[in-house]
């Protein structure tokens, strides 16, 4: 093998590593509330310390999509402060950009983040979590069984259930 | 249900050993930790026909192969619960709507940045970056310092001494006679239904 070839290969790998890593770096992925991670669109504008997304990013990472009254999802409708709403939207490049960090701070939302990989983890805001405390029904979920079967709480609805955790550390 | 981030992997030999006629689930997001505000296991949460909660989270060993470490009597709770299958709504252990309430607390700011933290840490444990986990792991131990789970989860997806400075026999001894498992609130024997 010639140097130069032995050279150019290397220079590939390097060009590969680099652009893998910059990839990482500018394409934020986005797991909200627990459910799976959804990589989302790079805003096209200067470097911020907040995460904007794409309209269709929003409802496609989230569940919620702008709407007149608010940014809702199902039912649930938060409304945006008309004062701030360049807080909130930005249109560039014929896109409508919202801010998923603000809209995490108008509800007290607890935001981990993760530079090195882009990942923005965004958790559970305390109204939503905490309000099983006024109903007192038991909180939804969908988990598998060792055969990969999905169960849902909801499915034993009409017989009791003793919900018992335990670990195998 | 199976508190374990290394999900089929680690709980698969456990239920597979057990052959449960009840549903077994696994759960590698703690997700059901995070919903109920659970510390440790075994806990359990009693609820109804109706998918009401009738007793929140408790102690709930079946037998009483660790008593000699947890120090709880699974007699009680065994009684227990068959008191509440054989009596439904008028078992005097299901809990009135007031009695919930006052146990039932709403999760602090910093308990939901745990789980935030703690959900971040998992994800790079599963897409094969563990070591890049611990920080988000140590963060959630550290926000939520009441949570076993938070905290012996992630000592057991890597070298605890190492990475943690720290073990699980080490961690219960500074406990120094304190008991490891929040005592039940539960009568001995049956109450009698108001």
């Amino acid at each position: 093998m010639s140097v130069g070839k032995h050279f150019s290969q290397v220079a590939l790998v390097f060009l590969c590593s680099f652009a893998i890593d910059a990839f990482a770096q500018v394409r934020p992925v986005v797991i909200y509330e627990g459910a799976a991670a959804s990589p989302v669109a790079p805003a096209p504008f200067s470097p911020s310390s907040d995460l904007w997304v794409t309209l269709p990013d929003l409802t496609r990472a989230t569940g919620f999509e702008l709407k007149p009254q608010g940014v809702c999802r199902n039912e649930l409708c938060f409304p945006l402060p008309q004062s701030r709403e360049k807080d909130f939207l930005r249109r560039r490049e014929s896109a409508t950009w919202f801010n998923l960090s603000a809209f995490a701070r108008l509800l007290h939302q607890p935001v981990a983040r993760d530079r090195k990989f882009g990942i923005w983890d965004f958790g559970a805001p305390p109204a939503l979590h905490n309000n099983y405390l006024s109903t007192l029904q038991a909180p939804g979920f969908t988990l598998p069984d060792a055969n990969g079967k999905l169960h849902s709480l909801s499915e034993f609805r009409g017989k009791k259930v003793l919900l018992m955790t335990w670990a195998s550390w | 249900m199976a508190e374990d981030t290394g999900g089929l992997k680690d709980a698969g030999p456990w239920i597979a050993k057990a052959n449960p006629e009840y549903t077994v689930l696994i759960d590698r997001q703690q997700i059901v930790t995070k919903l109920y505000s659970m510390v440790n296991v075994p806990t359990a949460v009693w609820i109804d026909e109706r998918g009401k909660i009738v007793r929140p989270n408790e102690v709930a060993f079946v037998d009483n192969r660790f008593q000699w470490i947890s120090h709880v009597d699974a007699g009680p709770y065994l009684a227990a619960i068959r008191d509440w299958v054989a009596q439904g709504d008028k078992s005097g252990y299901v809990l009135s709507d007031r009695e919930l309430r006052k146990r039932l607390t709403p999760a602090s700011p910093a308990r939901l940045m745990a789980d935030a933290e703690f959900t971040l840490g998992e994800y790079l444990y599963h897409a094969g970056h563990g070591a890049d986990a611990i920080p988000y792991f140590k963060a959630a131990q550290r926000l939520a310092p009441d949570n076993w789970n938070y905290k012996r989860q992630a000592w057991a997806l890597s070298d605890a001494q190492r990475d943690y400075g720290t073990t699980f026999a080490k961690e219960v001894q500074k406990l120094n006679g304190k008991p490891f498992y929040l005592p039940r609130q539960m009568p001995a024997s049956p109450p009698k239904p108001d």
